[in-house]
């Protein structure tokens, strides 16, 4: 099987991959709330959906010959079709044929953001414009944006990309699901969208903003599903709490969240007060788009790397040199089937793990930690690094606070200072200016044993962390 | 008689106060007094209003951290003196005002330690409480 791959024209992703033949065990209760999460805890994951078991199951072994062959495939295919890594590659001396093992892939040139933006708009392009159907772009918040092309092949990989990571949360098809996600260039939009179609989803494109208006609309059409960022689901939550909205008796049931980073204390808090299962997926613009990996039920600080589509590796981020099995590092993205901007060994700059261990929900693709920071969000301050995510781990053991926080630095007097803006829960209030200070004394002690540099500890009022419907801004950095 | 104090939470930012007023403005819950203290970056605003469980109500609704207290309401006679001679008297009864202000001029809200011992001491000295049931009626 699965030996046809990319000779001629686009191929019919569906019948090379075979996905549909599986006979389905999922139980016939995962509509009802709560069923996902119930069978998750009783380890019965085969009654979980899965979407493209012949391949999210299939061996390592075998697994990793398709992956040969569609990375050199894919190697010679850009080398035939883009001038700039036919270039790179000349330079190194590197050719397709070069690559005759998985390990190969280090010879190839690593990719950087900066290639895709000095290249803007077309000029990784690998195929004439006639033959791509859809152009994205990432926000640009660094200068010039950085454009994407798909194919129609393409974008069918993405689509079976996402059908398989809201698979992992229990979606199916005629689910109604409810874009909370902008539309437009940003690719969380349209890619889940074309995924949760394609699984036979019913989409509500309700877009973002006018959380009343989500509210009611869940109530109205039978909403079963919500795709927001996570501080936007947290504000629908709030929003409707404060309406007199009952969340558990709601139809919603699924939270598929992207766009940013989700605390694991958010997100648990989430489950609890809106009574649904949220998971939440890995992606880049600059490989696809969200589907990169997806959370199933059975890892939930993990996500399943799409490996058929996508070769991983982690590496040390000074030297690029691999890291061991298992070890922190950056993560590098090769996709394997890409054919309007095939890009080799993308940096992401994200810092993982990766395991390739069998996983309890019976995929056997390899696991990436979720990424909690990046190799260039580490802050200096006053010589020491300090990573974001060691702050929100810190605010998550302290349950008078929210998981929303915010980061500021500034120079004061020529030295780095840290505030770090932490929200107040409601029920946490107390008349007294006294027990007020000794929390916020309490926070900044906490804090400053974990980042060893000393940190002026704000109390905001509850609500006062501003939830966004796109990407949640967490440092501010006006040095 | 202790009378019931609201406090709410409030960073110090032009309009987190005003919006509280807001709330209240739309419920029709008339304030009677406030005192709005601060640290710098946040304060606590306390409000003494006619209908306080409706105000705690509404406040929670719009998830504003708050809280109910207890404090004693003081009337004074409009007079010299008559502050200190007050003040006198809670000091010789021992009571600990932990913060204190005053409303409608002649009325003084008082946050004590112990509130019902010191409900308690000065109903036998020459002071006059206000009770709940006075707070709407209250004439300077």
């Amino acid at each position: 099987m699965l030996l046809s791959f990319r000779q001629g024209p686009p191929t019919d992703y569906d019948k090379v991959m075979n996905v549909t033949s599986e006979p389905s065990t999922t139980s016939p209760n995962i509509k009802t709330k709560g069923t996902a999460l119930a069978l998750a805890a009783a380890g019965r994951f085969s009654e979980l959906p899965i979407y493209a078991p012949a391949v999210e199951c299939m061996e390592r072994s075998q697994l990793e010959a398709l992956q040969l062959q569609k990375l050199q495939q894919q190697v010679a295919y850009t080398y035939d079709n883009v001038p700039h890594y036919r270039e790179k590659m000349d330079e190194m001396g590197v050719t397709p044929s070069d690559i005759r093992t998985l390990a190969d892939v280090r010879k190839l040139p690593f990719t950087d953001k900066s290639v895709l933006r000095d290249t803007f708009p077309y000029g990784l392009f690998a195929v004439d414009l006639d033959s791509i159907v859809e152009l994205h772009a990432s926000s640009g918040t660094t200068g010039k944006p950085i454009v994407v092309g798909y194919t129609q092949a393409d974008m069918d990989v993405w689509s079976d990309c996402i059908a398989r990571l809201v698979q992992m949360a229990g979606v199916v098809p005629g689910d109604r699901a409810q874009m909370a996600f902008g539309y437009g260039m940003f690719t969380g939009g349209f890619g889940l969208h074309y995924g949760l179609m394609k699984l036979g989803c019913m989409m509500i494109p309700a877009g973002s903003g006018n959380t009343e208006r989500h509210i009611q609309m869940i109530e109205d059409y039978g909403t079963t599903v919500l795709i927001a960022t996570p501080s936007y689901a947290m504000h629908i939550c709030e929003v409707g709490e404060r309406m007199g909205y009952d969340w558990q008796s709601s139809p919603l049931r699924v939270g598929l969240f992207g766009g940013e980073p989700c605390p694991p204390a958010l997100k648990e808090e989430i489950e609890r007060r809106m009574h649904i299962v949220c998971t939440d997926n890995y992606g880049l613009t600059e490989v696809m788009g969200p589907g990169v990996s997806g959370e199933c039920l059975a890892e939930r600080f993990q996500q399943h790397i799409a490996e058929d589509h996508f070769l991983w590796e982690v590496v040390d981020p000074q030297t690029g040199e691999p890291v061991g099995e298992g070890e922190e590092g950056e993560l590098v993205l090769t996709p394997l089937d890409k054919q309007g901007i095939p890009v080799l060994r993308y940096r992401t700059h994200d810092l993982t793990r990766v395991h390739t261990e069998p996983c309890a929900c019976g995929r056997t693709h390899a696991r990436m930690e979720k990424v909690r920071s990046r190799c260039d969000d580490m802050l200096i301050i006053r010589g020491t690094n300090v990573f974001p995510s060691q702050i929100e781990d810190v605010l998550c053991g302290i349950e008078e606070v929210t998981p929303l926080y915010h980061i500021v630095v500034e120079t004061r007097g020529g030295m780095d200072h840290l505030t770090v803006e932490t929200e107040l829960r409601a029920e946490a209030f107390s008349d007294s200016f006294e027990q007020m200070d000794a929390l916020r004394a309490r926070i900044a002690e906490r804090l400053k044993g974990t980042l060893l540099v000393g940190v002026d500890v704000r109390l905001v009022e509850p609500g006062g962390i501003e939830r966004t419907a796109g990407k949640a801004k967490h440092v501010d950095d006006r040095r | 008689m202790t009378i019931q104090q609201i406090s709410v939470f409030a960073e110090s930012k032009p309009g987190h106060v005003s919006s509280i007023l807001e709330l209240f403005g739309e419920e029709g819950i008339n304030v009677r007094g406030f005192s709005a203290g601060d640290t710098g970056e946040y304060g606590i605003v306390r409000f003494i209003v006619d209908r306080p469980e409706d105000a705690m109500a509404a406040l929670k609704r719009n998830n504003c951290a708050c809280a109910s207290t207890p404090v004693l309401c003081l009337r004074l006679k409009d007079e010299p003196g008559e502050l200190a001679r007050v003040m006198g008297v809670l000091a010789a009864c021992d009571i600990n005002v932990i913060y204190s202000y005053s409303m409608i001029s002649t009325y003084i809200v008082l946050s004590v330690s112990d509130v019902e011992h010191a409900e308690e001491l000065l109903s036998n000295e020459p002071v006059e409480c206000a009770t709940q049931d006075d707070i709407p009626h209250l004439r300077a």
